[in-house]
């Protein structure tokens, strides 16, 4: 039975696809994209298609892709109904709690805004640490929030460190490490086993490979 | 503002769509009449706390909450188990079990997110409860038939047991609470964060192994074998035997190229004590049918029985399966021939479904 694999477009896209090239997988279309949704692959009876990463998670478990490639990121910001089966090891960076040096965040009586992408990741990261803050849901440039001082810190993805320090901000904690992995719709995984199962292997060999 | 929006999660079904989940609904019922099952009809809304009562762990926010005039906190029904066995062990507390129930009812789950999924959809379902698990074969060859009858070839029923994954815990001393953290990444099938968690616990190797290889124990009949040679004690040993017994038994009901199993099934801890299993059909992302072993529900409501049930979520079926096409037979009249016009739809809907419909011409005219 044929698969249908949707990919993460952007940060992931490319080191995805290489990966898929080194399985064997014919992905010739997906390197030269042109205007088309949909990428057969030229050796398997594989379909892929690039989607937002949000959208990766929905299309996943609504069934529409049997498979997804996203970043642990968006899956602890979303739902949970799919098999999660294979840790890439790709798009390696982690969730970070930073603020300005001169706000003392973790030890703050009073009132603490947080601001973040990740409202769910920082609402589960403050209660496990039995801290009660507002949170504050921010689209884009995360960094510049403490600064105009709407919050007193921050949880956002770091990579290399660069913008936060650029920005003056100070890490405080690893909330926890991310990395792309694969994703599997439940009733895909029932009818499909095998096919599933190949293509998990496959890439699976090819981590192991790289360690 | 005209007002016609609905809110988050429901849904009008219309045309075909209705006319397919009313022959479905048919159908099934038809299956589990011939089991003899009787209809059981409860109200849509309970006390809030008949729920907390019945399970252990209750997420608030599933649940849609009202109240009453007195301020007692109202919930839309979220499935119909619970209310059966309130029923059970309320109306038929001087009654013999055991006793056979179904139903075709909708149930309600408030939806957080914007995902696409349903607020409130159609369960219909059986539940048998009085027998232990030597009546298991009886609900899976129910659960079989039931499937067979939406007329999809490729389906399958996949058969696990909770008891696999609690026993082991148990040999190995594992908290509640290590538990449902483990059952929630075995039954996601969180290979990555499963080994990160297994680590650091005290466990042999032949254990270690064991619970790193449960999500993927499964697949075909193949895989007890497999379970078997994983299992470190003589009870999990006991538990794929039995499995391996109810897929003997199926397989000479004629069964056998529709079952699978699952060792790595457990969802819901707290509340499945035996098997477990869940059906599927291609093309559907979810699955369409979900059921297993409940021994201690009733007990909650003060009538220690044993049961067991299942029940398809129609809804999902009717993005896969879809009616016959409705034949209407058409009388168009003009202005003044109304009562003709009746009098022969009054006659043809002997034949069938009749509209009508004026026209211009002069003449009735049917159109078959």
């Amino acid at each position: 039975m044929s698969l249908s694999v949707a990919l993460t477009k952007g940060r992931l896209e490319k080191s995805t696809v290489n990966m898929l090239e080194t399985c064997g997988y014919g992905i010739e279309k997906l390197r030269n994209k042109g205007r088309a949704l949909v990428f057969p692959d030229t050796k398997k009876d594989i379909e892929y298609f690039l989607v937002k990463a949000n959208d990766c998670i929905t299309y996943v478990e609504h069934g529409v892709a049997d498979i997804g490639v996203v970043g642990k990121d968006t899956l602890l910001e979303g739902g949970k109904d799919y098999y999660e089966m294979l840790d890439l090891k790709i798009g390696v960076c982690k969730f970070i709690v930073a603020s300005l040096p001169e706000i003392d965040l973790m030890n703050k009586v009073g009132h603490i805004t947080i601001g973040t992408k990740y409202p769910n990741v920082a609402r589960r990261y403050f209660n496990d640490k039995s801290m009660d803050v507002e949170i504050i849901k921010i689209d884009g440039s995360v960094e510049l929030s403490p600064i105009l001082g709407l919050c007193d810190g921050i949880v956002d993805i770091m990579e290399t460190g660069t913008t936060l320090k650029e920005n003056g901000l100070v890490v405080l904690d690893d909330v926890c490490p991310i990395s792309a992995r694969v994703i599997v719709n439940k009733a895909s995984f029932k009818l499909k086993r095998k096919e599933v199962m190949q293509f998990i292997d496959d890439l699976e060999g090819v981590v192991n490979h790289a360690q | 503002m005209k007002q016609i929006q609905i809110p988050l999660g429901m849904k009008d079904t219309i045309l075909e769509e209705c006319r397919t989940k009313r022959m479905l609904q048919a159908n099934i019922e038809k299956v589990f009449a011939s089991y003899g099952y009787s209809e059981i009809i409860t109200p849509s809304i309970e006390f809030y706390s008949t729920y907390q009562n019945a399970f252990n762990e209750i997420n608030e926010q599933d649940m849609y909450q009202f109240f009453d005039q007195d301020g007692q906190i109202l919930a839309l029904r979220m499935d119909m188990t619970v209310p059966i066995a309130r029923v059970c062990a309320s109306k038929f507390s001087n009654s013999e079990p055991p006793f056979r129930f179904r139903y075709c009812s909708n149930v309600y789950k408030v939806r957080q997110m914007f995902a696409g999924k349903r607020g409130e959809v159609t369960d219909c379902g059986v539940e048998l409860i009085g027998l232990d698990d030597t009546s298991d074969l009886e609900v899976l060859s129910l659960a079989l038939d039931t499937m067979e009858t939406f007329g999809i070839q490729d389906y399958q029923l996949e058969i696990g047991n909770s008891d696999f994954f609690k026993k082991a815990c148990e040999h190995v001393c594992l908290d509640a609470s290590q538990q449902l953290v483990l059952a929630d990444l075995i039954d996601r099938k969180s290979m990555v964060e499963l080994r990160e968690y297994l680590e650091p616990l005290a466990l042999e190797p032949s254990q270690r192994a064991f619970f790193q290889a449960l999500p993927l124990l499964g697949g075909d009949a193949s895989c007890l074998q497999k379970a078997k040679e994983l299992s470190f004690t003589e009870p999990l040993k006991k538990v794929v035997e039995k499995l391996q017994q109810l897929y003997n038994q199926l397989c000479r009901l004629g069964y056998e190229k529709h079952i699978t199993f699952d060792l790595g099934k457990v969802p819901h801890l707290n509340y499945y004590t035996g098997i477990i299993f869940e059906g599927f059909v291609a093309g559907c992302g979810h699955s369409v049918l979900s059921g297993g072993r409940y021994d201690h529900l009733l007990e909650t409501f003060g009538r220690d029985l044993p049961a067991c049930g299942f029940s398809v979520k129609v809804d999902y079926l009717i993005d896969v399966i879809h009616a016959p096409a409705e034949k209407k037979i058409r009388i168009c009249y003009p202005a003044g021939k109304e009562v003709e016009a009746l009098q022969r739809a009054k006659d043809l809907r002997k034949q069938g479904n009749v509209i009508l419909q004026p026209w211009e011409k002069p003449e009735v005219e049917v159109f078959l």
